[in-house]
Protein backbone atom coordinates (compact mmCIF):
# COMPACT_ATOMS: atom_id res chain seq x y z
CA UNK A 1 0.00 0.00 0.00
CA UNK A 2 1.48 3.40 -1.09
CA UNK A 3 1.00 5.95 1.51
CA UNK A 4 -1.16 8.46 0.33
CA UNK A 5 -1.10 11.38 3.12
CA UNK A 6 2.26 11.40 4.81
CA UNK A 7 2.55 13.71 7.87
CA UNK A 8 5.77 14.12 9.24
CA UNK A 9 6.33 15.73 12.59
CA UNK A 10 3.34 18.16 12.63
CA UNK A 11 3.78 21.13 15.32
CA UNK A 12 1.46 23.40 15.98
CA UNK A 13 1.12 26.00 18.60
CA UNK A 14 -1.50 28.79 19.86
CA UNK A 15 0.45 31.23 21.80
CA UNK A 16 1.90 29.70 24.94
CA UNK A 17 -0.27 26.49 24.46
CA UNK A 18 1.28 23.26 22.00
CA UNK A 19 -1.48 21.62 20.52
CA UNK A 20 0.54 19.29 18.23
CA UNK A 21 4.16 18.45 19.64
CA UNK A 22 5.44 16.80 16.59
CA UNK A 23 3.09 14.13 15.06
CA UNK A 24 4.05 11.51 12.21
CA UNK A 25 1.27 9.79 10.78
CA UNK A 26 0.33 7.88 7.01
CA UNK A 27 -2.69 7.46 5.57
CA UNK A 28 -2.43 4.25 2.90
CA UNK A 29 -4.62 4.19 -0.46
CA UNK A 30 -7.69 2.83 0.15
CA UNK A 31 -7.74 2.10 4.24
CA UNK A 32 -10.04 3.82 7.13
CA UNK A 33 -7.85 4.96 9.42
CA UNK A 34 -9.51 5.80 12.39
CA UNK A 35 -7.52 8.69 15.02
CA UNK A 36 -8.76 8.67 18.52
CA UNK A 37 -7.40 10.00 21.78
CA UNK A 38 -8.87 12.33 24.86
CA UNK A 39 -10.34 15.73 24.78
CA UNK A 40 -8.12 18.50 23.73
CA UNK A 41 -5.30 16.20 22.80
CA UNK A 42 -5.51 17.62 19.19
CA UNK A 43 -7.33 15.61 16.89
CA UNK A 44 -9.12 18.67 15.32
CA UNK A 45 -6.08 20.14 15.05
CA UNK A 46 -4.22 18.04 13.18
CA UNK A 47 -7.22 17.98 10.17
CA UNK A 48 -7.23 21.65 10.22
CA UNK A 49 -3.31 21.89 10.07
CA UNK A 50 -3.19 19.46 7.12
CA UNK A 51 -6.22 21.01 5.37
CA UNK A 52 -5.07 24.76 5.60
CA UNK A 53 -7.41 25.88 7.63
CA UNK A 54 -4.50 26.37 10.38
CA UNK A 55 -0.82 26.73 9.17
CA UNK A 56 1.16 24.46 10.64
CA UNK A 57 3.92 26.10 13.16
CA UNK A 58 6.49 23.31 11.89
CA UNK A 59 6.50 20.03 10.01
CA UNK A 60 5.45 18.63 6.33
CA UNK A 61 2.51 17.15 5.12
CA UNK A 62 2.88 15.08 1.62
CA UNK A 63 0.35 14.21 -0.53
CA UNK A 64 1.23 11.64 -3.58
CA UNK A 65 4.57 12.86 -2.80
CA UNK A 66 3.63 16.28 -2.94
CA UNK A 67 4.81 18.71 -0.50
CA UNK A 68 1.51 20.66 0.66
CA UNK A 69 2.48 21.68 3.64
CA UNK A 70 0.55 25.88 4.61
CA UNK A 71 -1.29 25.81 0.98
CA UNK A 72 -4.49 27.68 1.31
CA UNK A 73 -7.90 25.44 2.61
CA UNK A 74 -9.42 25.73 -1.36
CA UNK A 75 -5.90 24.45 -2.61
CA UNK A 76 -6.23 21.10 -0.40
CA UNK A 77 -9.66 20.37 -1.51
CA UNK A 78 -8.69 20.52 -5.28
CA UNK A 79 -5.79 18.37 -4.63
CA UNK A 80 -8.49 16.08 -3.60
CA UNK A 81 -9.02 16.08 -0.23
CA UNK A 82 -12.56 16.78 1.89
CA UNK A 83 -12.96 17.58 5.22
CA UNK A 84 -16.28 17.57 7.28
CA UNK A 85 -16.07 19.91 10.19
CA UNK A 86 -16.59 18.58 13.96
CA UNK A 87 -19.25 21.71 14.02
CA UNK A 88 -21.80 20.33 11.20
CA UNK A 89 -21.32 22.64 8.64
CA UNK A 90 -23.75 23.93 5.78
CA UNK A 91 -24.84 26.98 3.76
CA UNK A 92 -27.69 27.77 6.15
CA UNK A 93 -29.56 30.54 4.17
CA UNK A 94 -29.35 28.42 0.63
CA UNK A 95 -31.34 25.02 -0.45
CA UNK A 96 -30.19 21.80 0.37
CA UNK A 97 -30.12 21.81 -3.66
CA UNK A 98 -28.24 24.43 -3.76
CA UNK A 99 -25.63 23.70 -1.01
CA UNK A 100 -24.73 20.35 -3.23
CA UNK A 101 -24.96 22.17 -6.19
CA UNK A 102 -22.30 24.96 -5.49
CA UNK A 103 -20.11 21.93 -4.07
CA UNK A 104 -20.03 19.97 -7.53
CA UNK A 105 -19.77 23.43 -9.45
CA UNK A 106 -16.59 23.89 -7.86
CA UNK A 107 -15.13 20.79 -8.24
CA UNK A 108 -11.92 20.85 -10.68
CA UNK A 109 -11.38 17.17 -10.09
CA UNK A 110 -12.10 15.23 -13.45
CA UNK A 111 -11.74 11.72 -12.10
CA UNK A 112 -14.66 9.83 -13.38
CA UNK A 113 -14.41 6.46 -11.16
CA UNK A 114 -17.53 8.40 -8.81
CA UNK A 115 -20.80 7.48 -9.13
CA UNK A 116 -21.82 10.67 -7.04
CA UNK A 117 -21.23 13.76 -9.86
CA UNK A 118 -24.59 15.35 -9.86
CA UNK A 119 -26.43 17.30 -6.82
CA UNK A 120 -29.04 15.00 -7.56
CA UNK A 121 -26.84 11.72 -7.12
CA UNK A 122 -24.98 12.82 -4.03
CA UNK A 123 -28.14 13.51 -2.41
CA UNK A 124 -29.76 10.26 -3.22
CA UNK A 125 -26.77 8.91 -2.35
CA UNK A 126 -27.00 9.95 1.22
CA UNK A 127 -30.58 9.82 1.46
CA UNK A 128 -31.69 13.48 1.37
CA UNK A 129 -33.71 13.91 -1.91
CA UNK A 130 -36.85 14.44 -0.49
CA UNK A 131 -35.37 17.78 1.17
CA UNK A 132 -33.66 19.23 -1.23
CA UNK A 133 -36.00 21.98 -1.40
CA UNK A 134 -35.58 22.82 2.09
CA UNK A 135 -33.62 25.56 3.64
CA UNK A 136 -30.50 23.78 4.67
CA UNK A 137 -30.83 25.97 7.95
CA UNK A 138 -33.82 24.36 9.17
CA UNK A 139 -32.41 20.72 8.72
CA UNK A 140 -32.25 18.40 12.37
CA UNK A 141 -28.72 17.88 13.34
CA UNK A 142 -28.30 14.42 11.80
CA UNK A 143 -29.54 15.47 8.09
CA UNK A 144 -26.74 18.65 8.28
CA UNK A 145 -24.34 15.91 9.24
CA UNK A 146 -25.51 14.12 6.21
CA UNK A 147 -25.72 17.10 3.85
CA UNK A 148 -21.67 17.77 5.29
CA UNK A 149 -21.09 14.31 3.96
CA UNK A 150 -22.20 15.12 0.55
CA UNK A 151 -20.95 18.15 0.25
CA UNK A 152 -17.72 16.70 0.89
CA UNK A 153 -18.17 14.07 -1.58
CA UNK A 154 -19.12 16.52 -4.22
CA UNK A 155 -15.63 17.79 -4.62
CA UNK A 156 -14.77 14.17 -5.67
CA UNK A 157 -11.63 13.61 -3.35
CA UNK A 158 -9.79 10.79 -3.11
CA UNK A 159 -8.67 11.20 0.62
CA UNK A 160 -11.88 12.20 3.17
CA UNK A 161 -11.31 14.06 6.34
CA UNK A 162 -14.23 12.98 8.97
CA UNK A 163 -14.27 15.00 12.25
CA UNK A 164 -16.38 13.63 14.73
CA UNK A 165 -19.38 12.56 11.88
CA UNK A 166 -21.10 10.01 14.51
CA UNK A 167 -21.18 13.03 17.32
CA UNK A 168 -25.04 13.95 18.09
CA UNK A 169 -26.61 11.13 15.92
CA UNK A 170 -29.23 8.70 17.65
CA UNK A 171 -27.91 4.90 16.76
CA UNK A 172 -30.20 4.75 13.75
CA UNK A 173 -28.28 7.66 11.94
CA UNK A 174 -24.92 6.18 13.01
CA UNK A 175 -25.89 2.92 11.21
CA UNK A 176 -26.70 4.79 8.05
CA UNK A 177 -23.25 6.77 8.60
CA UNK A 178 -21.19 3.48 8.79
CA UNK A 179 -22.93 2.32 5.64
CA UNK A 180 -22.13 4.93 3.83
CA UNK A 181 -18.37 5.49 4.71
CA UNK A 182 -17.77 1.52 4.53
CA UNK A 183 -18.30 2.02 0.78
CA UNK A 184 -16.18 5.22 0.20
CA UNK A 185 -12.74 2.92 -0.35
CA UNK A 186 -14.36 0.67 -2.98
CA UNK A 187 -15.29 3.88 -4.58
CA UNK A 188 -11.19 5.04 -4.57
CA UNK A 189 -11.74 7.36 -1.80
CA UNK A 190 -9.78 6.61 1.40
CA UNK A 191 -10.87 7.92 4.93
CA UNK A 192 -9.25 9.16 7.95
CA UNK A 193 -12.26 9.49 10.76
CA UNK A 194 -11.66 11.00 13.96
CA UNK A 195 -14.68 10.06 16.31
CA UNK A 196 -15.10 8.92 20.52
CA UNK A 197 -17.55 6.21 19.81
CA UNK A 198 -15.36 3.37 20.03
CA UNK A 199 -18.02 0.96 18.79
CA UNK A 200 -17.98 2.94 15.63
CA UNK A 201 -14.31 2.99 15.25
CA UNK A 202 -14.04 -0.83 15.69
CA UNK A 203 -16.42 -1.29 12.52
CA UNK A 204 -14.89 1.01 10.45
CA UNK A 205 -11.08 1.25 11.17
CA UNK A 206 -8.90 -1.51 10.57
CA UNK A 207 -5.67 0.91 11.88
CA UNK A 208 -5.94 3.25 14.95
CA UNK A 209 -4.15 5.90 15.84
CA UNK A 210 -4.43 7.25 19.21
CA UNK A 211 -3.27 11.07 20.13
CA UNK A 212 -2.16 12.40 23.99
CA UNK A 213 -1.74 16.08 24.27
CA UNK A 214 -0.60 16.08 20.69
CA UNK A 215 1.32 13.49 20.67
CA UNK A 216 0.89 10.04 18.62
CA UNK A 217 1.00 7.40 21.79
CA UNK A 218 0.07 4.40 19.75
CA UNK A 219 -1.06 3.14 16.31
CA UNK A 220 -1.40 0.03 14.28
CA UNK A 221 -4.37 -2.30 14.18
CA UNK A 222 -6.98 -1.59 15.84
CA UNK A 223 -7.66 -4.97 18.25
CA UNK A 224 -3.90 -4.58 18.94
CA UNK A 225 -4.07 -0.69 19.89
CA UNK A 226 -7.13 -1.22 21.83
CA UNK A 227 -4.98 -3.36 24.21
CA UNK A 228 -1.96 -1.55 24.44
CA UNK A 229 -1.34 -0.49 28.10
CA UNK A 230 -0.28 3.25 27.01
CA UNK A 231 -3.93 3.49 25.50
CA UNK A 232 -5.54 2.03 27.95
CA UNK A 233 -3.86 4.16 31.05
CA UNK A 234 -4.87 7.51 28.49
CA UNK A 235 -8.48 6.12 28.40
CA UNK A 236 -8.45 5.39 32.95
CA UNK A 237 -10.15 2.22 31.67
CA UNK A 238 -12.89 3.41 31.54
CA UNK A 239 -13.63 4.87 27.81
CA UNK A 240 -12.68 1.72 26.19
CA UNK B 1 -33.05 26.30 -9.86
CA UNK B 2 -35.49 26.27 -13.36
CA UNK B 3 -34.69 29.68 -15.06
CA UNK B 4 -38.55 30.16 -15.78
CA UNK B 5 -39.05 30.38 -11.93
CA UNK B 6 -36.30 32.27 -11.11
CA UNK B 7 -37.62 34.80 -14.09
CA UNK B 8 -40.13 35.24 -11.83
CA UNK B 9 -38.09 37.80 -9.85
CA UNK B 10 -37.11 40.05 -12.81
CA UNK B 11 -40.59 40.54 -14.15
CA UNK B 12 -42.19 42.39 -11.26
CA UNK B 13 -38.91 45.25 -11.64
CA UNK B 14 -39.29 45.42 -15.33
CA UNK B 15 -43.17 45.44 -15.35
CA UNK B 16 -42.71 48.66 -12.21
CA UNK B 17 -39.83 50.00 -14.77
CA UNK B 18 -41.85 50.11 -18.12
CA UNK B 19 -44.72 52.10 -15.58
CA UNK B 20 -42.10 54.60 -14.55
CA UNK B 21 -41.07 55.14 -18.04
CA UNK B 22 -44.78 56.00 -18.83
CA UNK B 23 -44.60 58.95 -15.82
CA UNK B 24 -43.25 61.24 -18.11
CA UNK B 25 -47.02 61.29 -20.07
CA UNK B 26 -48.41 62.51 -16.52
CA UNK B 27 -46.64 65.31 -17.11
CA UNK B 28 -45.09 65.81 -13.80
CA UNK B 29 -43.23 69.43 -12.57
CA UNK B 30 -39.60 69.77 -13.35
CA UNK B 31 -38.87 68.98 -9.21
CA UNK B 32 -40.05 65.89 -9.49
CA UNK B 33 -38.31 64.65 -12.54
CA UNK B 34 -35.19 65.72 -11.18
CA UNK B 35 -35.48 63.68 -7.59
CA UNK B 36 -36.27 60.94 -10.28
CA UNK B 37 -33.35 61.09 -11.93
CA UNK B 38 -31.26 61.65 -8.92
CA UNK B 39 -33.19 58.46 -7.47
CA UNK B 40 -32.63 55.86 -10.23
CA UNK B 41 -28.70 57.05 -10.28
CA UNK B 42 -28.72 56.13 -7.37
CA UNK B 43 -30.12 52.87 -8.01
CA UNK B 44 -28.11 51.73 -10.67
CA UNK B 45 -25.03 52.06 -8.08
CA UNK B 46 -27.07 50.43 -5.66
CA UNK B 47 -28.08 47.26 -7.45
CA UNK B 48 -23.94 47.03 -7.60
CA UNK B 49 -23.92 47.01 -3.90
CA UNK B 50 -26.69 44.77 -3.53
CA UNK B 51 -24.27 42.06 -5.77
CA UNK B 52 -21.99 43.01 -3.06
CA UNK B 53 -23.75 43.11 0.44
CA UNK B 54 -26.70 41.23 -0.19
CA UNK B 55 -24.99 37.97 -2.22
CA UNK B 56 -21.13 38.46 -0.72
CA UNK B 57 -22.15 39.72 2.49
CA UNK B 58 -19.27 42.72 2.54
CA UNK B 59 -20.69 46.14 3.29
CA UNK B 60 -18.50 49.40 1.30
CA UNK B 61 -19.10 52.28 3.47
CA UNK B 62 -17.05 54.10 0.65
CA UNK B 63 -18.96 53.41 -2.08
CA UNK B 64 -19.88 56.99 -2.86
CA UNK B 65 -16.02 57.36 -4.04
CA UNK B 66 -16.68 54.63 -6.64
CA UNK B 67 -19.63 56.73 -8.12
CA UNK B 68 -17.26 59.62 -8.06
CA UNK B 69 -14.38 57.65 -9.52
CA UNK B 70 -16.53 57.58 -12.30
CA UNK B 71 -18.37 60.57 -12.07
CA UNK B 72 -14.59 62.53 -12.73
CA UNK B 73 -13.58 60.11 -14.97
CA UNK B 74 -16.49 60.99 -17.61
CA UNK B 75 -15.57 64.72 -17.05
CA UNK B 76 -11.81 64.28 -17.15
CA UNK B 77 -12.59 62.54 -20.59
CA UNK B 78 -14.88 65.09 -22.01
CA UNK B 79 -12.55 67.69 -21.26
CA UNK B 80 -9.37 66.58 -22.26
CA UNK B 81 -10.44 63.68 -25.20
CA UNK B 82 -13.23 65.17 -26.17
CA UNK B 83 -14.84 61.66 -25.49
CA UNK B 84 -18.90 62.05 -24.64
CA UNK B 85 -21.28 60.06 -22.73
CA UNK B 86 -21.78 57.10 -24.34
CA UNK B 87 -18.17 56.08 -25.00
CA UNK B 88 -18.07 57.30 -21.05
CA UNK B 89 -19.81 54.47 -20.13
CA UNK B 90 -17.87 51.88 -20.10
CA UNK B 91 -14.90 53.90 -19.87
CA UNK B 92 -15.79 55.00 -16.19
CA UNK B 93 -17.20 51.26 -15.58
CA UNK B 94 -13.68 49.71 -16.49
CA UNK B 95 -12.09 52.86 -14.19
CA UNK B 96 -13.96 52.10 -11.28
CA UNK B 97 -13.51 49.06 -11.85
CA UNK B 98 -9.71 49.31 -11.66
CA UNK B 99 -9.76 51.70 -8.36
CA UNK B 100 -11.86 48.95 -6.67
CA UNK B 101 -9.60 46.39 -7.54
CA UNK B 102 -7.10 48.54 -5.95
CA UNK B 103 -8.62 48.78 -2.76
CA UNK B 104 -10.17 45.52 -2.78
CA UNK B 105 -6.57 43.51 -3.49
CA UNK B 106 -5.26 44.44 -0.05
CA UNK B 107 -8.46 44.43 2.31
CA UNK B 108 -10.51 42.08 1.17
CA UNK B 109 -7.83 39.55 1.65
CA UNK B 110 -7.45 40.17 5.01
CA UNK B 111 -11.35 40.03 6.68
CA UNK B 112 -14.77 41.90 6.46
CA UNK B 113 -14.47 44.52 9.30
CA UNK B 114 -10.90 45.68 7.82
CA UNK B 115 -13.00 46.23 4.64
CA UNK B 116 -15.42 48.30 5.67
CA UNK B 117 -12.28 50.57 7.34
CA UNK B 118 -10.66 50.68 4.35
CA UNK B 119 -13.67 51.87 2.10
CA UNK B 120 -14.09 54.08 4.22
CA UNK B 121 -10.91 55.58 4.63
CA UNK B 122 -10.88 55.21 0.77
CA UNK B 123 -14.02 57.96 0.60
CA UNK B 124 -11.69 60.07 2.85
CA UNK B 125 -8.70 60.22 0.63
CA UNK B 126 -10.44 60.59 -2.72
CA UNK B 127 -12.39 63.71 -1.54
CA UNK B 128 -8.70 64.75 0.11
CA UNK B 129 -6.70 64.10 -3.23
CA UNK B 130 -9.80 65.50 -5.42
CA UNK B 131 -9.49 68.90 -3.36
CA UNK B 132 -5.76 69.04 -3.63
CA UNK B 133 -5.91 68.14 -6.97
CA UNK B 134 -5.27 71.80 -8.73
CA UNK B 135 -6.68 72.29 -12.26
CA UNK B 136 -6.51 68.30 -12.82
CA UNK B 137 -9.52 68.01 -10.94
CA UNK B 138 -11.40 71.91 -10.43
CA UNK B 139 -9.96 71.69 -6.94
CA UNK B 140 -12.71 71.96 -4.45
CA UNK B 141 -15.65 73.79 -6.91
CA UNK B 142 -14.76 70.68 -9.05
CA UNK B 143 -15.60 70.42 -12.71
CA UNK B 144 -18.18 71.59 -15.39
CA UNK B 145 -19.27 68.93 -17.87
CA UNK B 146 -20.32 70.37 -21.16
CA UNK B 147 -20.43 67.78 -23.93
CA UNK B 148 -24.56 68.02 -25.28
CA UNK B 149 -25.66 63.90 -24.66
CA UNK B 150 -27.58 63.04 -28.22
CA UNK B 151 -29.01 59.33 -29.38
CA UNK B 152 -29.19 59.29 -33.06
CA UNK B 153 -29.13 62.82 -33.25
CA UNK B 154 -32.09 63.30 -30.48
CA UNK B 155 -30.61 65.33 -27.98
CA UNK B 156 -31.24 63.91 -24.30
CA UNK B 157 -30.23 66.79 -22.49
CA UNK B 158 -34.25 68.01 -22.38
CA UNK B 159 -34.90 66.47 -18.55
CA UNK B 160 -37.41 63.69 -19.40
CA UNK B 161 -35.25 62.26 -22.24
CA UNK B 162 -32.52 61.93 -19.93
CA UNK B 163 -35.16 60.54 -17.31
CA UNK B 164 -35.65 57.86 -19.82
CA UNK B 165 -31.94 57.30 -20.10
CA UNK B 166 -31.70 56.78 -16.34
CA UNK B 167 -34.82 54.38 -16.73
CA UNK B 168 -33.04 52.52 -19.40
CA UNK B 169 -29.58 52.22 -17.51
CA UNK B 170 -31.68 51.03 -14.35
CA UNK B 171 -33.23 48.29 -16.16
CA UNK B 172 -29.67 47.16 -17.77
CA UNK B 173 -28.51 47.44 -13.94
CA UNK B 174 -31.37 45.21 -12.41
CA UNK B 175 -31.24 43.06 -15.33
CA UNK B 176 -27.22 42.67 -14.48
CA UNK B 177 -27.74 41.99 -10.95
CA UNK B 178 -30.43 39.42 -11.55
CA UNK B 179 -28.14 37.66 -14.13
CA UNK B 180 -25.41 37.42 -11.80
CA UNK B 181 -27.62 36.17 -8.60
CA UNK B 182 -28.71 33.32 -10.53
CA UNK B 183 -25.40 32.31 -12.06
CA UNK B 184 -23.18 29.76 -11.30
CA UNK B 185 -21.07 33.04 -9.81
CA UNK B 186 -23.87 34.58 -8.05
CA UNK B 187 -24.19 31.22 -6.01
CA UNK B 188 -20.54 31.34 -5.06
CA UNK B 189 -20.92 34.68 -3.57
CA UNK B 190 -23.65 33.51 -1.42
CA UNK B 191 -21.70 30.22 -0.37
CA UNK B 192 -19.18 33.05 0.80
CA UNK B 193 -21.44 35.18 2.36
CA UNK B 194 -23.28 32.23 4.30
CA UNK B 195 -20.33 30.43 5.66
CA UNK B 196 -16.69 31.67 4.48
CA UNK B 197 -14.88 28.16 6.15
CA UNK B 198 -16.91 25.52 4.26
CA UNK B 199 -16.78 27.41 1.02
CA UNK B 200 -12.85 27.64 1.08
CA UNK B 201 -13.04 23.87 1.95
CA UNK B 202 -15.10 22.81 -1.04
CA UNK B 203 -12.25 24.79 -2.86
CA UNK B 204 -13.70 28.37 -3.67
CA UNK B 205 -10.99 30.81 -3.35
CA UNK B 206 -13.12 33.21 -1.02
CA UNK B 207 -10.41 35.93 -1.06
CA UNK B 208 -10.07 36.29 -5.23
CA UNK B 209 -14.29 35.94 -5.16
CA UNK B 210 -14.72 39.22 -2.65
CA UNK B 211 -12.54 40.93 -4.59
CA UNK B 212 -14.12 40.00 -7.35
CA UNK B 213 -17.52 41.06 -6.31
CA UNK B 214 -16.35 44.76 -5.26
CA UNK B 215 -15.11 45.24 -8.67
CA UNK B 216 -18.14 43.97 -10.62
CA UNK B 217 -19.74 46.70 -7.91
CA UNK B 218 -17.37 49.09 -9.07
CA UNK B 219 -18.49 48.73 -12.70
CA UNK B 220 -22.13 49.84 -11.31
CA UNK B 221 -21.27 52.49 -9.33
CA UNK B 222 -18.91 53.83 -12.09
CA UNK B 223 -21.75 53.67 -14.52
CA UNK B 224 -23.93 56.00 -12.38
CA UNK B 225 -21.32 58.44 -11.76
CA UNK B 226 -21.10 58.78 -15.62
CA UNK B 227 -24.83 60.06 -15.44
CA UNK B 228 -24.38 61.68 -12.38
CA UNK B 229 -21.99 64.02 -13.97
CA UNK B 230 -24.08 64.46 -16.81
CA UNK B 231 -27.38 64.98 -14.95
CA UNK B 232 -25.68 67.53 -12.59
CA UNK B 233 -23.13 69.38 -15.08
CA UNK B 234 -21.02 70.03 -12.18
CA UNK B 235 -19.63 67.64 -10.08
CA UNK B 236 -17.45 68.68 -6.85
CA UNK B 237 -15.78 66.50 -4.19
CA UNK B 238 -18.01 66.72 -1.45
CA UNK B 239 -20.61 64.74 -3.69
CA UNK B 240 -18.46 61.51 -2.99
CA UNK B 241 -17.83 61.72 0.40
CA UNK B 242 -18.28 59.51 3.31
CA UNK B 243 -21.92 61.17 3.95
CA UNK B 244 -23.19 60.25 0.25
CA UNK B 245 -21.45 56.52 1.09
CA UNK B 246 -23.64 56.09 4.34
CA UNK B 247 -26.62 57.22 2.30
CA UNK B 248 -25.79 54.50 -0.17
CA UNK B 249 -25.53 52.11 2.45
CA UNK B 250 -28.67 52.78 4.15
CA UNK B 251 -30.83 52.71 1.08
CA UNK B 252 -29.31 49.30 0.31
CA UNK B 253 -30.29 48.31 3.61
CA UNK B 254 -33.62 49.91 3.80
CA UNK B 255 -35.12 48.50 1.15
CA UNK B 256 -33.73 44.94 1.11
CA UNK B 257 -30.04 43.72 -0.57
CA UNK B 258 -31.17 40.42 -1.54
CA UNK B 259 -34.51 40.95 -3.56
CA UNK B 260 -33.97 42.22 -6.93
CA UNK B 261 -36.56 44.73 -5.63
CA UNK B 262 -34.92 46.11 -2.82
CA UNK B 263 -32.43 48.74 -4.64
CA UNK B 264 -35.45 50.26 -6.50
CA UNK B 265 -37.68 50.49 -3.29
CA UNK B 266 -34.67 52.05 -1.49
CA UNK B 267 -33.50 54.25 -3.98
CA UNK B 268 -36.76 55.78 -4.12
CA UNK B 269 -37.58 55.97 -1.09
CA UNK B 270 -34.93 57.58 0.37
CA UNK B 271 -34.98 60.19 -2.67
CA UNK B 272 -39.04 60.68 -2.09
CA UNK B 273 -40.32 60.45 1.58
CA UNK B 274 -38.39 63.69 2.28
CA UNK B 275 -40.29 65.60 -0.36
CA UNK B 276 -43.49 64.09 0.13
CA UNK B 277 -43.09 64.80 3.79
CA UNK B 278 -42.03 68.30 3.63
CA UNK B 279 -38.55 67.58 5.57
CA UNK B 280 -35.81 69.84 5.60
CA UNK B 281 -32.18 68.45 5.48
CA UNK B 282 -31.72 67.99 8.59
CA UNK B 283 -35.02 66.56 9.73
CA UNK B 284 -34.43 64.28 6.92
CA UNK B 285 -31.30 63.29 8.12
CA UNK B 286 -32.86 62.28 11.62
CA UNK B 287 -35.64 60.52 9.76
CA UNK B 288 -33.04 58.55 8.20
CA UNK B 289 -31.51 57.35 10.81
CA UNK B 290 -34.44 56.37 12.52
CA UNK B 291 -35.59 54.47 9.47
CA UNK B 292 -32.37 52.30 9.40
CA UNK B 293 -32.53 51.59 13.41
CA UNK B 294 -36.35 50.29 13.12
CA UNK B 295 -35.03 48.34 9.51
CA UNK B 296 -32.46 46.61 11.15
CA UNK B 297 -34.02 45.83 14.21
CA UNK B 298 -37.36 44.96 12.73
CA UNK B 299 -36.88 44.11 9.38
CA UNK B 300 -33.46 42.89 8.84
CA UNK B 301 -33.80 41.79 5.41
CA UNK B 302 -35.09 45.01 4.52
CA UNK B 303 -38.55 46.48 3.50
CA UNK B 304 -39.56 44.54 0.15
CA UNK B 305 -38.46 41.07 2.19
CA UNK B 306 -40.55 42.08 5.38
CA UNK B 307 -43.67 43.06 3.17
CA UNK B 308 -43.13 39.74 1.37
CA UNK B 309 -43.29 37.65 4.66
CA UNK B 310 -46.28 39.98 6.12
CA UNK B 311 -48.25 39.21 3.21
CA UNK B 312 -47.31 35.62 3.37
CA UNK B 313 -48.14 35.70 7.15
CA UNK B 314 -51.46 37.18 6.49
CA UNK B 315 -52.25 34.77 3.60
CA UNK B 316 -51.17 31.95 5.18
CA UNK B 317 -53.22 32.68 8.24
CA UNK B 318 -56.43 33.12 5.95
CA UNK B 319 -55.68 29.68 4.63
CA UNK B 320 -54.73 28.34 7.78
CA UNK B 321 -51.74 27.14 6.27
CA UNK B 322 -48.44 27.16 8.20
CA UNK B 323 -45.50 29.18 6.62
CA UNK B 324 -43.60 27.44 4.15
CA UNK B 325 -43.78 29.43 1.60
CA UNK B 326 -42.46 32.49 2.83
CA UNK B 327 -39.76 30.35 4.38
CA UNK B 328 -38.92 29.37 0.46
CA UNK B 329 -39.35 32.84 -1.18
CA UNK B 330 -37.61 35.36 1.18
CA UNK B 331 -34.11 36.07 1.05
CA UNK B 332 -33.72 35.03 -2.58
N1 LIG C 1 -8.04 28.10 17.25
C1 LIG C 1 -7.47 27.79 18.42
N2 LIG C 1 -6.93 28.76 19.18
C2 LIG C 1 -6.33 28.46 20.36
N3 LIG C 1 -6.25 27.23 20.86
C3 LIG C 1 -6.77 26.21 20.16
C4 LIG C 1 -7.42 26.45 18.90
N4 LIG C 1 -7.84 25.25 18.41
C5 LIG C 1 -7.50 24.33 19.32
N5 LIG C 1 -6.86 24.90 20.37
C6 LIG C 1 -6.29 24.19 21.54
O1 LIG C 1 -5.55 23.11 21.06
C7 LIG C 1 -5.74 21.96 21.85
C8 LIG C 1 -6.25 20.81 21.00
O2 LIG C 1 -7.58 21.07 20.59
P1 LIG C 1 -8.35 20.18 19.51
O3 LIG C 1 -7.45 19.94 18.36
O4 LIG C 1 -9.63 20.84 19.23
O5 LIG C 1 -8.57 18.84 20.32
P2 LIG C 1 -9.53 17.61 20.02
O6 LIG C 1 -10.13 17.78 18.66
O7 LIG C 1 -8.64 16.42 20.12
O8 LIG C 1 -10.56 17.61 21.09
C9 LIG C 1 -6.70 22.35 22.96
O9 LIG C 1 -5.95 22.71 24.09
C10 LIG C 1 -7.38 23.55 22.40
O10 LIG C 1 -7.79 24.43 23.40
MG1 LIG D 1 -12.09 17.98 18.07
Amino acid sequence: MAALLDIKGLRKQFGGVTALAGVDLTVNEGEILGVVGPNGSGKTTLFNSVTGVHRPTAGTVSWRGRDITGIPANAVSRAGIAYTFQQAMAFPGLSVFENVQIATEHCSNTLTNRPWTTPASLLEFVGLSGLSGEKAGILPFGRLRLLGLALALATRPSLILLDEPAAGLNDRETTTLVHLVEQFPEHGISVCVIDHDMKLMQMLCRRLAVLDFGSKIADGPTADVLNDPKVLEVYLGGAL
Amino acid sequence: MPASHSFRSLLPVLILLVLLALVPLLSPSNRFVSLAISAGINVIALYGLSVLFGQTGILSMGHAALVGIGAYTAAILARDFNIGFWLSIPLAGIMAAIVAALIGIPSLRVSGHHFVIMTFAFGQLLAIILTNGGDYTGAASGLDVQQPVALFGLSIDVLTHYYLTVVFFVALSAIASWAIINSRYGRTLRAIRENEKLAASLGINVGRHKIGAFIVSGVFAGVSGVLLAYFLRHISPSQFSSFPSIYLALMVMIGGARLLLGPLAGGILVAFLPELLNLDPVQSRILYGVCLIAVILLLPNGLIAGIIAGWHKMFDRRAAQPSEPAVEREGK
